[in-house]
């Protein structure tokens, strides 16, 4: 393909500009991040999502709806301080006229905001995950806004996010397109240029990331040995007992006064343990009592054990099939 | 060479003959058998709980209609023994409608934790939050007291137990809560004897244990069979059920979808702050216990990971709808939710999809409704049966 140099910088200008300024402002509260749907709320980022389980069961969404029904909006923060803000949830008709480019300033200049809310949830605290369920009663465009108030200094961070309800299904999918086929024309015209850059770099890039990984290891206190035994008998399933750690260097040493930490799961599964066992006493001799373990089904688990003295932490990690 | 032919195809279509067990599928089959059951422990927290005298009193209570705002409302309004101790309905309907779906009670004497959530972490505890539940009893713990007070069969059961009831007209808050709280310690020590009873399946792992082949047979289809084998192998389902009530007592997010018109349940997230706030816990002063042993508490998991977790219900006896609002109606619809584990709606699902055949999953159906078995009564039940013969 011969496409003059001028026309074809044109086009990813054209086509960036028809796109870029758009989804960056209009949805400025709500960003599909490919896997990932973000709500900003200011610096506050919560993973967004909106099911219609009525309808179409698990399947999630990120803005636009496919119909006007039952929509349960979930908010699961990606910062922990969003558990102590009070916050709040409206969705309104879209009465700017602006639809689906409809921007903070649009919506502060609405003058009778209650007449146009459909749905209000007034500011709550709610840790770790805030969702609301609204059921729609039309199609249409529509503007939801989130606030959020800082518990100390009261600033109130906004997020506005235009979306439809009864989506054709095209919305932004030609932007898409036309960007993908940007970016892969780029890719094309510039890897022969890429591929020397890296070469050039990569002994040095090596070099770094060796560094960066060997770095902690330095840290790192003498190698421990940490063995275990379980004064109640063997560990059973769902039965919550003690261990006594006993704990000493390579050399044989017995470690004392050492702060010692513990948690643990099962890697195959995923989970860690089902309670959060902690040592309660130093027993003298290198053992420590560990409290409060409790295994919740057979299989493979992983008990690791931090062990802080003044030499630094030493990670050990104790296996074990129940 | 045709016949070999025939007969490989015919291995491949047929189900494989009934299995016959390896060395660890036995153990597997004896952690879940009822015989592996072990004895209740004691509830240091509750001094009567294994008095029949309290359990006695309790199960009066437990049936009484008269512990409720409008007395119509009984323990046993919703969970209902010829049920399995529950109620056939998604939602609770007493007074009002309650959050969840009623859970059995069948062998809940054995769970650390109370509810759905955990919110509670003893038996005599939970019993008080429905009396005051306004969806539930509706009741208060003053006119609870002063029901027990005004009854003389009640009053003499509660001082022959528990010493002196509290003057109402001028008791403290605490005598009036330790009064409350004795009160669901005689439900407790009923509740204590609700136990499941032997099942298909317990009679199947025995004739396992004996290697009787043609008792196993007897007592199993094929299909059944094939289930179990599922159910302890690829279907991963002891992963969580798991020990002889099929159940860890754990908390799990298996991503079950929202109730209509709800909000996702953020379940033992919340859960687990709640127990820990609870005025009736392990560590109030209303526990027997005066050495407060709340090992559970004291290391109870807290945070973001406990999202959408729900405590693994027991499979034994089970009943219509499922889940922790009776989202399900079948056990098939139970299963394809497994089949698919899709991505949960808050919360992480912990189960993994399985990719099972329509039969296989067919087969697991079969083999859980081998768990069936009439509800219990355990000989300290029995023993309350013949008293109130006599
Ligand atoms: C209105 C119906 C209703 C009444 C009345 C009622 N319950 Fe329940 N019960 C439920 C529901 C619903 C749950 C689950 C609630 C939850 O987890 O949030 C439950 C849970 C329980 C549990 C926990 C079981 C488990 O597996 O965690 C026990 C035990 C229990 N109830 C006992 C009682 C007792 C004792 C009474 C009488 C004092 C009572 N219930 C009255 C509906 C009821
Ligand atoms: C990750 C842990 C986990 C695994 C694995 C698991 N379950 Fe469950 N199961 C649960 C939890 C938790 C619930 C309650 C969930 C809820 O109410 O939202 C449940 C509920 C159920 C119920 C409904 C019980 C009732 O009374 O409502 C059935 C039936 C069931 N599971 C069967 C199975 C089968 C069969 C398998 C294997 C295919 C399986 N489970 C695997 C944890 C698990």
């Amino acid at each position: 393909m011969i496409v003059p140099r001028i026309a074809r910088h044109c086009l990813y200008f054209c086509i960036l500009a028809a796109f870029l300024p758009q989804h960056a402002i209009a949805h400025g509260g709500v960003v599909d991040e490919g896997d990932l749907c973000v709500i900003k709320v200011n610096y506050l980022r919560a993973h967004f999502k909106i099911y219609q389980p009525g309808v179409s069961g698990h399947k999630q969404y990120c803005e636009d709806l496919p119909v006007a029904a039952e929509s349960v909006f979930v908010m699961e923060y990606q910062h922990d301080s969003l558990s102590e803000m009070a916050i709040d949830f409206r969705i309104i008709r879209d009465v700017t006229g602006k639809g689906r480019f409809a921007r903070i300033e649009d919506v502060a200049q609405i003058g009778d905001l209650q007449s146009a809310t459909v749905y209000y949830q007034p500011a709550v605290i709610e840790p770790d995950v805030y969702t609301i369920n609204y059921a729609f009663k039309e199609e249409g465009d529509f503007i939801g806004i989130v606030s959020a108030a800082h518990p100390e200094t009261g600033k109130v961070y906004e997020a506005v996010f235009p979306f439809e309800v009864g989506f054709t299904g095209l919305g932004y999918w030609p932007f898409f397109i036309g960007l993908l086929v940007v970016i892969q024309l780029q890719y094309l015209l510039m890897s022969g240029r890429l591929k020397r850059w890296f070469g050039r770099r990569s002994p040095s890039a090596m070099g770094l990331v060796l560094g960066l990984l060997l770095f902690p290891l330095a840290s790192y206190a003498d190698d421990l040995v940490v063995t275990y035994t379980t004064p109640d008998g063997d560990p059973q399933i769902n039965r919550m007992h003690s261990w006594i750690l006993h704990i000493e260097t390579d050399a044989g040493v017995e470690v004392e006064g050492a702060k010692v930490e513990v948690d643990g799961g099962m890697p195959k599964h995923n989970h860690g343990l089902p309670t959060k066992p902690r040592v309660t006493e130093e027993l003298g001799g290198g053992d420590y009592k560990l409290d409060g373990v409790r295994f919740h089904m057979s299989g493979y688990w992983e008990i690791v054990v931090r062990v802080t003295t003044d030499s630094g932490t030493s990670i050990v990690t104790i296996p074990l099939q129940l | 060479m045709i016949v070999v032919a025939t007969a490989i195809a015919a291995c491949q279509w047929w189900p494989s003959s009934p299995p016959s067990w390896t060395g660890d599928e036995v153990a597997v089959l004896k952690s879940l058998w009822l015989a592996s059951l072990p004895e209740l422990s004691p509830d240091p927290s509750n001094a009567v709980a294994d008095e029949p005298a309290a359990a006695e009193f309790g199960r009066k209570l437990f049936f009484d209609m008269r512990l409720s705002a409008n007395g119509g409302i009984s323990c046993a309004t919703c969970h209902q023994a010829e049920r399995g101790f529950t109620d056939g309905l998604q939602k609770a309907q007493a007074i009002g409608t309650t959050k969840r779906h009623t859970p059995s009670i069948v062998g809940t004497a054995y769970s650390p934790w109370q509810f759905w959530d955990g919110r509670r972490d003893s038996q005599w505890s939970q019993a008080l939050a429905p009396l005051e539940d306004p969806n539930e009893h509706g009741t208060n713990r003053a006119q609870v007291v002063a029901l027990v007070a005004g009854d003389n069969d009640y009053r003499a059961s509660y001082e022959s137990l528990f010493g002196k009831l509290p003057d109402l007209n001028d008791a403290d808050t605490f005598a009036l809560n330790t009064a409350f709280a004795n009160v669901g310690k005689a439900i407790a020590a009923f509740e204590r004897t609700i136990m499941p009873t032997t099942s298909r399946f317990d009679e199947y792992v025995a004739a396992v244990v004996d290697r009787d082949a043609d008792r196993q047979s007897e007592l199993f289809s094929d299909d059944e069979a094939l289930g179990l084998r599922l159910f302890i192998g690829a279907a991963n389902c002891t992963q969580c059920h798991n020990g002889p009530l099929f159940t860890n007592f754990e908390f799990h997010n298996t991503a079950v979808i929202s109730f209509p018109g709800d909000v996702p349940d953020k379940a033992r997230v919340s859960g687990v702050i709640e127990v820990l706030a609870d005025e009736f816990n392990c560590f109030s002063p209303y526990s027997d216990d005066p050495l407060r042993h709340c090992s559970e508490l004291e290391f109870a998991r807290t945070g973001a990971g406990l999202i959408g977790a729900f405590k693994t219900p027991s499979l034994r006896n089970l009943a219509a709808p499922f889940m922790h609002q009776g989202q399900l109606t079948t056990l098939a619809d139970v299963l394809e939710h497994y089949n698919n584990a899709p991505d949960a709606m808050i919360g992480h699902n912990e189960a993994k999809p399985l990719g099972l055949s329509k039969r296989e999953l067919r087969q697991i159906e079969a083999f859980l409704t081998t768990l069936e078995a009439p509800v219990a009564e355990s000989p300290a039940a029995t023993q309350i049966e013949s008293k109130q013969a006599d």
